[in-house]
């Protein structure tokens, strides 16, 4: 399939979400993310240890849990249109590859997951300003810390993307996820688990390289175990929903 | 030698053992109007559904444009329109969106959705949301997106599903010009020959997955040929009066059937008849209609 195709079908993916309740969703998690650094005391702090302090306050819940949550939200989203109306047939029946289909759902899963990276980014921004921190936000650990993040949403997308695709439901991918989000609270902090479980890998890239006091259990872990883990389960997940699609009966 | 824009060989799709559709040997020429009839369950959509690559087949060879579909199968999808059972549409968006969105991805101009909505009757809606829309204006929708890309062949399954009688014949002056204005060749499947049979030129009849019917559409009529039905005094004398002038004829009680309906050969009987002393009480033709043909193939599945 050419650049030009898919380009195309990027291009027809964005206009489906145009005018969707998807852009009510993204801002949800950088917003709470705001005010909980708006409400973090800061009294205490040394301050050398504020920055990293308040950006911790302001990444953990949505590292945590509503990073993967909405991971999982944006990929039923994207197949909403399809899932309703025998929308995949009339889709295929056009010039257009599986694959490429496929790739494109996942490109603009990715994009909505960057949007709310840069929202969030744009929130510890806020919160550092409100609190006139000395010297201002750090680049340094912040950009490392968003990016990694968006990087660890990629392997839940594109599980999300292969459930969603597999099952032909909005609801069902949806709960499953929000299922084996949960324990990410628990996971985070067992040094045995924590590297292995994709859902955690949002919490893991995002907040072991800020460094404000989240130093126990896996968040210890070098940074190269989590990206092989991610790398590897990316590329497991990927494979998987491609192969998916390419035998999927319309 | 004709040109087959769809041919396949030996088609057939098997779901758990059981076929859905069987040794099928589909073959439509160029500007043809193909009526793929069959009853429900009878394998029109899951031979539609391989025609566009959306399923694989069990066994057998579909050609269109002359081309693999196994191989070229984007090559051929781009000139190909399709409406596969129920018209999909995105609900929140516009019906100029929906074609905007299908637009961008077979890079038609963009002068083309306003000239598709024109056709089929929803210039006037273009900007309303289409989950406002009635089933029949969706359906509409559904026939403009398979006309966005000026295709050389349309695939339309069920078409007329949900339109009112207005509609109906709307759509099917439009697809009867397609051939015509546009040399587009065209496969619509029904449940009902008489949706079709104004405008299709041949017909394929399709009974539990099998073909039992594939001719042109006037041969489909020939054999819907009436009869003469005479009701005599003496029928089975009657009969063998008409047998010694070499006249073949069945009867029926009191009836006497005979198989031509042209008017020599019906006074020629009726003379034969009087002359040899029978009363004549009534000639009537009987017409067995297309339909009745057509439910007959489709009920007994005995080919003709
Ligand atoms: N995915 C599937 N799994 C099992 N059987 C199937 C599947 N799809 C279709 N069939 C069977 O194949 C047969 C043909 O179905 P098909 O939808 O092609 O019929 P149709 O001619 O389009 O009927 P209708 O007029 O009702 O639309 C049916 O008996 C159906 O039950
Ligand atoms: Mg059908």
């Amino acid at each position: 399939m050419k650049l030009k195709s898919f380009m195309g079908l990027l291009a027809s993916e964005r206009l489906k979400l145009g005018r969707s309740p998807i852009w009510l969703l993204v801002p949800v998690s950088p917003v709470i993310g705001l005010v909980i650094g708006l409400l973090t005391s800061l009294d205490g702090t040394s301050a050398a240890e504020q920055y990293a302090v308040l950006q911790s306050a302001v990444l953990t819940l949505h590292a945590m849990l509503l990073l993967p949550i909405l991971t999982g939200i944006f990929a039923s989203f994207v197949c909403r249109f399809e899932h309703g109306g025998g929308g995949w047939k009339s889709m295929l029946s056009l010039p257009v590859t599986r694959r490429g289909l496929y790739l494109a759902k996942f490109v603009t899963v990715a994009v909505l997951l960057g949007i709310t990276q840069l929202l969030t980014m744009a929130a510890l921004v806020l919160a550092t300003y409100y609190h006139d921190i000395a010297g201002g936000i750090d680049w340094a650990i912040a950009w490392p810390s968003l990016l990694s993040g968006w990087v660890a949403c990629l392997p839940l997308a594109a599980l999300q993307l292969w459930a969603s695709i597999g099952w032909s439901s909005f609801a069902a991918p949806l709960a499953i996820n929000v299922a084996f989000t949960l324990p990410n609270i628990l996971i985070v902090n067992s040094a045995d688990y924590g590297p292995f479980y994709p859902w955690a890998q949002p919490a893991l890239a995002m907040l072991s390289v800020s460094g404000g006091g989240m130093d126990f259990g896996a968040f210890t872990l070098p940074i190269e175990n989590v990206l092989i883990t991610i790398g590897g389960s990316f590329v497991v997940f990927l494979l998987g929903g491609l192969v998916h699609m390419q035998r999927k009966e319309i | 030698m004709k040109e087959w824009i769809i041919e396949t060989s030996g088609l057939s799709k098997r779901y758990k053992g059981r076929y859905a559709v069987s040794n099928l040997n589909l073959k439509i020429g160029r500007g043809e109007i193909f009526g793929f009839l069959g009853p429900n369950g009878a394998g029109k959509t899951t031979t539609i559904r391989m025609l566009l690559g959306l399923i694989q087949p069990s066994g057998g060879n579909i050609q269109i444009f002359g081309q693999p579909l196994r191989r070229n199968r984007l090559q051929i999808l781009r000139r190909v329109g399709s409406l596969v059972e129920y018209p999909s549409y995105y609900g929140h968006l516009s019906a100029t969106d929906n074609l905007e969105a299908i637009r961008r991805i077979i890079d038609a101009p963009k002068n083309r959705i306003s000239e598709v909505l024109d056709i089929v009757g929803l210039s006037k809606e273009a900007k309303r949301p289409v989950k406002g829309f009635s089933l029949g204006m969706k359906q509409r929708l559904g026939i403009a997106s398979a006309l966005l890309g000026s295709p050389e062949l349309l695939v339309l399954d069920e078409p007329t599903n949900g339109l009112d009688p207005a509609g109906i014949l709307e759509i099917r002056e439009l697809i009867k010009a397609m051939p015509r204005e546009h040399g587009i060749t065209v496969l619509i499947s029904s449940h009902l020959l008489s949706e079709v049979e104004q405008m299709a030129n041949t017909v394929g009849i399709i009974r539990q997955g099998e073909m039992v019917f594939q001719d042109s559409m006037a041969s489909l009529r020939e054999q819907a040929h009436g009869s003469m039905a005479l009701r005599v005094s003496d029928s089975m004398k009657a009969m063998r009066v008409l047998a010694q002038s070499g006249i073949p004829s069945q009867h029926e009680g009191a009836l006497l059937t005979i198989g031509q309906t042209d008017d020599e050969y019906v006074a020629r009987a009726v003379r034969e008849l009087v002359a040899s002393g029978h009363a004549v009480y009534r000639v009537e033709e009987r017409r067995k209609s297309l339909e009745e043909l057509f439910l007959r193939i489709v009920g007994e599945g005995r080919g003709l």
